[in-house]
């Protein structure tokens, strides 16, 4: 039950597509985090995280500890490159089903 | 890819949200309310009355008169007071009548609708809440530093009212990488989204079409770095890098909006331009006018669009588009009440958009663009000269 109510049941569908489909759980190679992540492309990459994987990302503790805190537009580096690795590794598929 | 036929997809309007946002809203430049006058603001389907107290303090009420339902925002400041110019009675900033002039004492439920207010950046914030909370200062937007000093030029603040669209569009802009080239005229070369907590941010280089000449994004000679971050549901800052021909200048621009009803909003957007360096008054003045305007156009790019547009509550989308759903279900954390605010309303989100293909297609349809342009051109040239000769 949303605030902006959606008046057919496909747009919950739509909702689940797009914001779940084909989300997969990367661990990262260096802590204890585990997000979801989709790979459209190549250059696309979205990541979902949890309240539970910030609090072990050990690189976002780092910065959050510097003068002015965790700057939010960083990424982490070492979850980009345990992504990367999933990637290669083939546990990570790359590419997009019809626009999703 | 399949060719089997599909249905034909049905547009899902929704119903617009029972309440307005939760969070801080900007009502306008501080300084504007401190003329010792009344001043009428509308916000939430309300009318409100905005004044300032001996001290220069900023209040908010709700602009009807307890008593009567005089209209508060055609009284009179007395004191530290709002009076009503129908029967006198004097409001304080805290929500209290304080006095009735002609009465033995003030009734004791003599209280009306007040919103919190705070000043950040020479700017007057109310704190907005249906369900009546205190407010959060901790969620006010950031001093931004400098700002209010000698080394940016003054704001520049313009106000514009949109019908006919509930402010949830202007939000989706934020998401929304392929509208930079055809409303704003501007290639996005790069664009990633970033949702976490009461922020969502878009950072986003561009540069201006060549076809276009000189739109709200610039022209041709000019790329831009921007980084621009909600803070709550209707106030952004806008960090702007304007390099015009290896000549580069910082701007702030803040776009903020206040719902006056479900279907039609307030737009407020102001200017401040980093001085440059060895540049006389006049100059950057003459700078700051003209990024006021160009950005000024663009806002009206968009408010275009969004006249004419269909609300959509399941957009369709392909692979080059941004996280729109996922900027909605941010967005909606301002919309329930507070204990009904889900974990994946606020869990930090990130998102880069792949915008490789859609750059080949644009460089290619521009350069078609400039060649039929320069056809026509010498076609046009050859037909004067033409006649000219008969
Ligand atoms: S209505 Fe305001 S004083 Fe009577
Ligand atoms: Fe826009």
């Amino acid at each position: 039950m949303g605030a902006f109510t959606p008046t057919r049941q496909e747009t919950i569908e739509d909702q689940k597509l797009y914001l779940d489909g084909r989300l997969r759980e990367i661990a990262c190679l260096d802590c204890l985090a585990k997000v979801k992540v989709k790979k459209n492309s190549e250059h696309h990459t979205a990541v979902q995280w949890s309240d539970e994987a910030l609090g072990h990302c050990t690189e976002f503790a780092r910065l959050s500890g510097q003068p002015g805190g965790r700057p939010v537009y960083e990424s982490c580096p070492r979850l980009m490159a345990s992504i990367d690795r999933a990637v290669t590794e083939g546990e990570l598929e790359v590419g997009a089903e019809d626009g999703y | 890819m399949s060719t089997a036929t599909t249905e034909a997809r049905a547009l899902d309007h929704g119903l617009p949200p029972a309440r307005y946002a939760r969070g801080w809203h900007c009502l306008g430049l501080a300084d504007t309310f401190r003329d010792g006058k009344p001043h009428r603001v509308e916000a939430f389907e309300r009318k409100l009355v905005v004044w300032a107290d001996s001290e220069g303090k900023l209040n908010a009420l709700d602009g009807y008169c307890r008593h009567m339902g005089g209209d508060l925002t055609q009284g009179e400041v007395k004191g530290d007071q709002i009076a009503c110019p129908f029967h006198d009675w004097r409001w304080g900033g805290d929500g209290k009548c304080k006095e009735i002039p002609y009465a033995r004492r003030v009734p004791m439920r003599a209280r009306t609708v007040r919103f919190e207010t705070a000043e950040r950046n020479g700017q007057l914030f109310i704190w907005h809440d249906p369900e009546g909370s205190a407010a959060d200062l901790d969620i006010l937007p950031p001093e931004i530093p400098d700002v209010l000093t000698d080394a940016y030029t003054p704001w520049s603040w313009h106000t514009k009212e949109i019908n006919g669209s509930h402010c949830r569009e202007l939000i989706d802009n934020v998401a929304d990488m392929a509208h930079f080239y055809y409303v704003h005229f501007a290639f996005p070369t790069s664009f990633r989204n970033v949702f976490e907590g009461h922020t969502a941010t878009q950072y986003m280089s561009s540069k201006g079409r060549p076809d276009m000449g000189s739109g709200g994004y610039g022209d041709e000679n000019s790329t831009l770095k921007s980084v621009a971050t909600y803070y709550g549901p209707a106030y952004m800052i806008n960090w702007l890098e304007v390099d015009y021909k290896g000549y580069v200048t910082e701007v702030i621009l803040i776009n903020c909006h206040l719902p006056t009803s479900q279907s039609s909003f307030t737009l407020q957007y102001g200017i401040a331009v980093k001085k440059p360096e060895g540049l006389d008054e006049k100059t950057v003045n003459y700078i700051a006018e003209r990024y006021t305007e160009s950005f000024g156009t663009g806002f009206l790019q968009d408010v275009a669009i969004w006249e004419n547009k269909a609300p959509v509550q399941n957009p369709l989308l392909c692979e080059e588009d941004g996280p729109v759903y996922q900027l909605r279900r941010w967005y909606e954390q301002f919309y329930v009440d507070q204990a009904e605010i889900k974990p994946e309303m606020v869990d930090r989100f990130e998102f880069e958009v792949d915008t490789t293909k859609a750059n080949e297609y644009w460089q290619a349809e521009v350069a078609e663009n400039l060649r039929r342009r320069a056809e026509e051109g010498s076609t046009a040239d050859a037909e004067a000269a033409a006649t000219a000769d008969a």
